[in-house]
């Protein structure tokens, strides 16, 4: 499990569960489930007003006003279509809602669109700049996502090139060491593949493009990483790939630094029941009675 | 190996060996009490010199005898940050087990790593010769232990970059 999953898993398992539930003709059960993704978006599956025969799914996502100035409605009235509801339910920011009693024969289409709920919010402020990138224009002003407390995305079109800066906060000392070795390898990562972006960090303060913005945090524990996504990555048909990647960079990033603190842990672990069992040999055995197979005993003199 | 951990490790084994000559000895100070006296320093002539022994200006051993116990403290290589947090969770993790040890102290000297405290009760429970043998392995294994920590995790660091950069195309 390298890559983490762009969807969310417990849409796809429930709504499938209600769908197929519903094609079979089986009686619509009552639902009111509440789950968390990553970056503090929180799910809501349940029941209209009680209605059985209808599903909602709502999403609350701390940054969406911020999105919507990007055009995030608009995207995601496209994508959804007649699911998207125009009202969203109270406390959260979109809502999309499904009729039980009248699904398309293949709903796996619908499933797989609705677990990407959080993937689509994102999606728009990235292919904005991108078109902005392709149509050439220049001097847009950056946009600014504050995707989490204190951690912040920035994106700015340039002519040639769309660069995505995220800043990320490391809480641990420990943290800061390890991320850096791996934003290390995250820099060296074009050597391996040379269709991948442009990346660039810098720990503890912004890099030059940021230089004039007052909103960006200084201090030890915190990273900025760059990334410059060329046209290849930004064009109609790698640009879904693109999206799907980057916004996930942030979880993948950080899921990695703590997978690798477990494993040290792991060893650790291990390293220190070898050194136990090494000084337990300095103690002399405990001289227990020998029996022989048939029972009997040796008599020691 | 490399060409000086030989001597280095000849060198802490003959000390130990030497200083490994305890005997129970009655605290002078309380009475029915039985300290370790290299912890208590209650009175200079119970005490035995110091010695240092050293393979570099970091990897060093501090062996400090008296006449019932010996507290042995070991510095670690660290050669950079990684090799820094490493060593601390590592020590810090050992010691937390320090109970299952018997030979292990709580906490480290000042300026050392990991403290061993050795007294005469222990070398009464186990063999000296392998109790010295146990100290030696752990300095070299944990030498080893840490670059090799050191190396997987820059391993998954790579792996982890390239398989997220070949995603795009």
């Amino acid at each position: 499990m390298i890559i983490l999953e762009q969807n969310n898993r417990i849409i796809v398992e429930l709504l499938e569960q209600k769908f197929a539930n519903a094609k079979e003709g089986g009686k619509h059960d009552n639902v009111n489930v509440t789950f968390a993704d990553f970056d503090g978006v929180l799910y809501k599956l349940s029941n209209p007003d009680g209605d059985r025969n209808k599903i909602i799914l709502s999403i609350s996502l701390k940054f969406y006003a911020e999105l919507q100035q990007h055009g995030a409605d608009d995207l995601l009235r496209r994508v959804y279509g007649a699911n998207f509801r125009q009202n969203p339910e109270n406390g959260f920011n979109v809502t999309l809602e499904y009729d039980l009693n009248n699904l398309p024969a293949d709903t796996s289409d619908l499933v797989t669109k609705a677990s990407a709920l959080k993937r689509n919010c994102f999606a728009s402020v990235f292919e904005k700049y991108f078109e902005f990138q392709e149509a050439g224009q220049e001097g847009h002003k950056r946009a600014v996502i504050n995707y989490r407390e204190d951690e912040t995305m920035y994106i700015e079109a340039k002519a040639d090139r769309v660069t995505v800066i995220f800043s990320t906060v490391f809480k641990d000392a420990d943290d800061v060491i390890i991320g850096k070795v791996f934003l290390q390898e995250f820099r060296e990562g074009r050597k391996a593949s040379q269709t991948a972006p442009a990346v660039l960090y810098s720990l503890g303060e912004p890099p030059l493009e940021l230089k004039d913005l007052p909103g960006a945090r200084v201090g030890e524990n915190v990273g900025y990483i760059t990334f410059v996504l060329f046209p290849r990555h930004t064009n109609k048909k790698t640009r879904d790939n693109t999206i799907d990647l980057i916004h996930s960079f942030r979880d993948y990033l950080h899921y990695h630094i703590k997978c690798s603190k477990v494993y040290l842990h792991t060893r650790m672990r291990a390293k220190t029941t070898d050194f136990l069992k090494v000084l337990n040999r300095a103690k002399p055995e405990v001289k227990g009675e020998k029996k022989t197979f048939s029972g009997r005993t040796f008599q020691t003199q | 190996m490399s060409a000086t951990l030989q001597p280095y490790l000849e060198a802490v084994r003959h000390t130990l060996e030497a200083a490994l000559c305890l005997e129970q000895f009655s605290s002078q100070v309380v009475e029915r009490h039985n300290k370790p006296e290299v912890e208590v320093q209650t009175s200079k002539e119970l005490l035995m010199t110091p010695v240092v022994v050293a393979r570099n200006k970091q990897e060093k051993v501090l062996i400090e005898p008296s006449v019932n116990s010996v507290r042995i403290s070991i510095a670690i290589k660290q050669s950079d940050e990684i090799e820094k947090i490493l060593c601390h969770k590592f020590t810090r993790f050992m010691c937390q087990r320090a109970d299952n040890f018997f030979v292990l102290r709580r906490k480290p000297l000042p300026g050392y790593d990991i403290s061993f405290l050795i007294t005469a009760s222990h070398t009464e429970a186990m063999f000296k010769h392998k109790l010295v043998d146990f100290l030696l392995h752990f300095m070299q294994e944990i030498d080893k232990e840490i670059s090799e920590m050191k190396l997987s995790l820059n391993a998954r660091a790579r792996v982890s970059a390239e398989e997220f950069l070949k995603r795009f195309n």
